[in-house]
């Protein structure tokens, strides 16, 4: 989760590390915190603080997580040299240690070779039958394979026993919607608002689902969530706010000829076209003109 | 503030003024030989006197709540997390690697 206050220290942070302004370890820490993708400048910030003696060991023990996350980044960037050499390391320090295993496994995967990376975490499971994070990688294996239905039962299979991971969920839902499986999608949005009724996100993504789903009940729905996205955005959403004028114009074409419950859903989609168009103004005049014609269109097929 | 923790301290006091006097009520009935049927009434009415000093002092003392606005910058989520325990490494990338020519140097 990132929050328009912890976007903007990253951004600002990015900026600094980028033209040389030191603060590379805040960044990676920000980084690491919020969980955001930047491969690339974890490689090159990281390395640059790992080759230099002086830097590395005022981290103390934050070393060893530096060393780390730099061997995820090395992976994903198919730096493979590097990151064999930061496992080399950590393996030198933690002898024992499973999340290094896990490390290991990770470097088997990114090579690609998938037999040698299952077999290494079924071992891996066997002496640990609850690690969360093995059971998502095999996950992710499937996945990167290519055996979606695969990623698809293994994940079930993980959460029928951790039903409290939303990260799972999301993935799940994300792959249901990459299939077109709107409805499954649809539960499993529905269980991440369940847990976290605050990410408005969540709200607008199961909109999102049920818009396209179709039907007038979903789209009376939809038309809620969206609202409620708005609501919890503050009205900043631009998605949420076209949301409700395609939801309002879908409805009206369903609903033709009996005009009941019309008049309170027009206002709704006017105020929306309001702030949208204000918006517009303030940041894209230009694209004015395509906006107001587009709105003209969703309000004369009402 | 210094009235809140005043109450609060002679809230505790009375709590555990009754505790001890209870644990003598009770050596007492020992060597009376009664049976302990409940505590004395003047007990109840301390310990609810003190429960509610305290109470009101728990929620004095902290300050004033504040209600959570989901839309205001501090809290705003504006984009989720890469949910990095799922991150796969099969992707474009691989046909474009990154050129480092820099390595670990041990």
């Amino acid at each position: 989760m990132v929050t328009k206050t912890e976007e903007t220290q990253l951004n600002r942070l990015e900026n600094q590390v980028d033209n040389g302004g030191g603060g590379a370890w805040d960044y990676l820490s920000l980084v690491r915190k919020l969980k955001v993708r930047r491969s690339d400048k974890v490689l090159k910030h990281g390395l640059s603080i790992l080759n230099d003696p002086k830097q590395r060991s005022s981290l103390g023990h934050d070393e060893w997580t530096l060393y780390e996350q730099v061997a995820v980044a090395a992976m994903d960037c198919q730096s493979l040299d590097v990151a064999k050499d930061c496992i080399k390391v950590l393996r030198k320090k933690f002898p024992e240690s499973k999340r290094v295993g896990r490390l290991e496994a990770m470097l088997l995967e990114a090579k690609g070779s998938w037999e040698l990376a299952e077999k290494a975490y079924t071992s891996l499971l066997e002496d640990n039958p609850l690690d969360q994070t093995i059971h998502k990688r095999r996950v992710a294996m499937a996945k990167a394979q290519g055996n979606i239905s695969g990623a698809i039962d293994w994940l079930n299979k993980y959460l029928e026993i951790f039903m409290a991971d939303h990260d799972a969920w999301r993935e799940l839902a994300e792959i249901y919607v990459s299939l077109q499986m709107y409805k499954q999608a649809a539960f499993c949005y529905e269980e991440l608002i369940l847990s976290q009724p605050t990410v408005p996100l969540y709200h607008l993504a199961y909109a999102d689902v049920l818009y396209t789903l179709g039907g007038l009940e979903n789209l009376q729905t939809a038309k809620k969530y969206y609202a409620s996205a708005i609501d919890l955005t503050g009205g900043t959403n631009n998605r949420a706010l076209f949301g409700i004028c395609l939801c309002t114009s879908a409805i009206a074409q369903i609903t033709k000829g009996k005009s009941k419950e019309e008049k309170e859903g027009s206002q709704l989609h006017s105020l929306a076209a309001k702030v949208l168009e204000k918006e517009y103004k303030q940041r894209a005049p230009d694209k004015l003109p395509q906006l107001t014609t587009a709105l003209k269109s969703l309000s004369l097929s009402s | 503030m210094g009235l809140g923790f005043g109450v609060g301290f002679v809230g505790v006091l009375i709590l555990f003024h009754a505790a001890y006097s209870t644990i003598q009520y009770k050596t007492l009935l020992k060597i009376t030989e009664d049976e302990f049927s409940g505590a004395p009434v003047n007990m109840a009415i301390e310990v609810s006197l003190g429960l509610l000093l305290c109470l009101w002092a728990a929620l004095t003392v902290p300050g004033m709540l504040l209600s959570i606005h989901p839309h205001s910058e501090e809290n705003r989520i504006v984009s989720l997390s890469a949910n990095p325990d799922f991150m796969i490494f099969n992707h474009r990338g691989k046909i474009f690697p990154v050129e480092m020519d820099v390595k670990l140097r041990h």
